[in-house]
This record gives C-alpha cells, sequence and structure tokens, in this order.
C-alpha cells in the first residue's frame, strides 16, 4: 500500500466489476444524470463527429444520448473492464479500460468529452482535468455531471459519529467531494475557456441506512478509501449509525433522507475563435461619451486621457 | 461499430496511446495486444476491450 493515496483504486475496480454483473436496481442516479448532461448538451448547437465518455459504467449516457445531440462516434472508457464490457454489449459503442488519471488518448483527438458521475473517484482532479483539456481539440466542449458539494453528508456526519462512539475515534470513511466554491477555479486551473459551473440536489428517501448502504454497494460506489477501519465488526458500526441516522434524518413517514450533490462542469478547450475579455486600456471610446455625461476624475493613480490626443477616433 | 465476435473497432485504435508515455501502439491482431514499445509495455485486449491498465500489461524486451 502506498502512502498518501487516498483511493485504493484496486479495490474501487473489484467493487465495479461486481457491480457491472448485476441488476440496474440502483443505476437511477446514473440514468437521472445521464437525462440531466443531455439535456445541458443540447444547449449547445454543435456537431460532435468525436466523442468521449469518462466512466460510461452500463453505458446510461451513451443510451441517453438523442441523435439531435449531435455525437458521431463515441468511445466509452471506465476503470473498470466489467463495466466496459457490459457498456460495449449494451450499446455497441467501442469501450476501453482505462485509469482516469492516466488516459490512454491522443492529444487533440475529441470534440466532446463526457463524464456522468465518475470523477469523484479520482485520485489528482486538477491532473485529470489538464488531461482531459488535452484529449479534446481546439474549442472542443467538456461537460461532466460530478458528485460534489454535500452529496452523502448525512452518511458522513453517521457514520464517523457511530464509529467514535463505538470504538472512541474515527476514520474517515466516505471519499472527500468537490466544493461547487472550488469548481470554477478547477476549470480555470485545467485551461479551460469560458468556463461554467453550476449544481442541482437531488434527495433520495431509503426505508433505513442499510438499504441506502445496499443501493451504495449495487453501485459499485461504496467508500474505496484506504483508511477504512479495522478491528469493528460492520455489524455493530452498522446497526449504531443506522440508528443515529434515522434519529436524525428522518422524515414524517420515517423513511431517511439521503442528499446528493451534482455538480456540472463546462468548459472549452481554449482556440482563437472565442471571445476573450480585452486587455485593461484598450478601449476605443470613452464611457461618458456614449451616456453624453462629461467624465469626472475618480481620484486614481491614472488620469482619464486627455480627450484632444485621444487614439482611435 | 464493435464486433460482436470481439474484435476490437478499428476506428478506436485511431484514438489510443500508450498511458504511461503518450507514444503509439501497435496492434498485435494474433496476440490480441497493444505494444507500447517506449514503455516496453503489451497491454491486452480482451473481447474487444483493450485494457489500458500498466498493471495489468505484459512487460516486453527491447527487440
Amino acid at each position: 500500500m502506498e502512502t498518501g493515496q487516498l483511493f485504493d483504486i484496486p479495490l474501487l475496480r473489484r467493487r465495479r466489476d461486481r457491480a457491472a454483473m448485476r441488476d440496474d436496481r440502483a443505476e437511477f442516479l446514473f440514468e437521472e444524470a445521464a437525462d440531466r448532461l443531455c439535456d445541458r448538451l443540447l444547449d449547445v448547437s454543435r456537431q460532435f463527429p468525436s466523442a468521449l465518455e469518462i466512466g460510461c459504467r452500463k453505458g446510461a449516457l451513451a443510451r441517453a444520448l438523442p441523435p439531435k445531440a449531435g455525437v458521431a462516434h463515441l468511445i466509452g472508457c471506465d476503470v473498470s473492464a466489467g463495466m466496459a464490457r457490459t457498456a460495449r454489449a449494451r450499446t455497441d459503442q467501442p469501450t476501453v479500460a482505462t485509469d482516469i488519471d492516466l488516459l490512454p488518448f491522443k492529444e487533440g483527438a475529441f470534440d466532446l468529452v463526457l463524464s456522468n458521475l465518475a470523477l469523484h473517484w479520482v485520485e489528482d482532479l486538477p491532473g485529470a482535468l489538464i488531461q482531459v483539456n488535452r484529449a479534446l481539440k481546439p474549442d472542443g466542449l467538456f461537460l461532466a455531471a460530478v458528485l460534489g458539494g454535500d452529496t452523502l453528508a448525512e452518511l458522513r456526519a453517521v457514520m464517523v459519529e457511530a464509529e467514535s462512539r463505538v470504538r472512541g475515534g474515527a476514520a474517515i470513511r466516505v471519499a472527500p467531494t468537490l466544493a461547487l466554491q472550488d469548481a470554477g477555479a478547477l476549470m480555470q486551473r485545467a485551461g479551460f475557456a469560458l468556463p461554467v459551473v453550476d449544481f442541482d440536489r437531488v434527495t433520495i428517501t431509503y426505508d433505513t441506512l442499510f438499504h441506502l448502504a445496499a443501493d451504495l454497494r449495487a453501485m459499485g460506489e461504496t467508500a474505496a478509501l484506504i483508511d477504512s477501519p479495522r478491528g469493528i465488526p460492520p455489524r455493530v458500526l452498522f446497526q449504531e449509525a443506522a440508528r443515529i441516522y434515522a434519529e436524525r434524518h428522518a422524515g414524517p413517514d420515517g423513511r431517511i433522507t439521503a442528499t446528493v450533490d451534482i455538480v456540472y462542469l463546462h468548459g472549452w478547450a481554449p482556440d482563437a475563435s472565442q471571445p476573450k475579455p480585452l486587455r485593461p486600456g484598450s478601449a476605443k471610446h470613452r464611457l461618458a461619451d456614449a451616456l453624453g455625461s462629461v467624465e469626472h476624475a475618480a481620484g486614481d493613480r491614472t488620469a482619464p486621457p486627455d480627450p484632444a490626443n485621444r487614439q482611435g477616433h | 461499430m464493435a464486433d460482436p465476435a470481439g474484435d476490437i473497432d478499428p476506428k478506436l485504435l485511431e484514438f489510443l496511446v500508450c498511458p504511461v508515455t503518450h507514444g503509439p501502439l501497435d496492434y498485435d491482431a494474433e496476440r490480441q495486444e497493444l505494444i507500447s514499445r517506449q514503455a516496453g509495455l503489451a497491454y491486452p485486449i480482451r473481447d474487444g476491450i483493450p485494457i489500458m491498465l500498466p498493471d495489468e500489461a505484459r512487460e516486453i524486451k527491447a527487440d
């Protein structure tokens, strides 16, 4: 085990391989996010001859893409070969098994890169986004839905509390998530032009924490964190956690709620054709003229230009 | 598109490079491998799906 590594990727791969073989009972979240991504893609009136999907799972997004979206040739990839196989069988799209932070694609290969609820497992998200940017053609579009914000905040808090009650100390058990307020800066840091981020909150209700945990297992989304607790019988821990969860987060009908925040990332690979802000001081006309008003100095160090010496008229 | 017999999609080959070196890959149809000479790795293709994971690749000696 390497130190300083947040996720146990081989464990995640095994869990997703298993999840790929299971029924689709727990795929509803991915199907819902796929529909929402498609809506956003339809807002962009463009053709995308070649596209890549990062984290294709069982092909939910490929199946949801309407012909109007203009995606001609879509390649799917997933950390799990099992998921890649299932997606290929269901969608007829070519798929690849790959680590997200070691993408095996040519530079400038794609007109569009999509990702549907997969990037929360990336160790180095800024690095992965830089690779995505490189894989895009100039003026290519990156559009992703990422689990972030307060996703499973209830579960995180409850698990920490249950563990500290059971053994007087707690380890982090649920993966950290992308905060909406960091997402824009992250996109800029990765070199995307005209980045836009927004988010949707989805609330899911369950009978008990055990039902929620069963869904997470079926999704292959149980925490693959290296710091999972040792020496506690899981049954004791989960019974305590289920009790606390029901106490804190049950509605009038007794069902517990789980929050899922979907952060949408939207940005373009830089290209000379894109609109850019002008250099400060490069204005050709005075605001005062446009408003038919008189310009007064605001006391700043740069004096307003002398109208007699103005260039560009 | 994807061949039900399990062959790799020829169009897919145009997009792939070695994840380690970003260098070119040679397709060995007989062994069903994608070979990165620069990295000295052969990535397996299973059921038509390239497994581009360095951990799962076979190490090869330089010619």
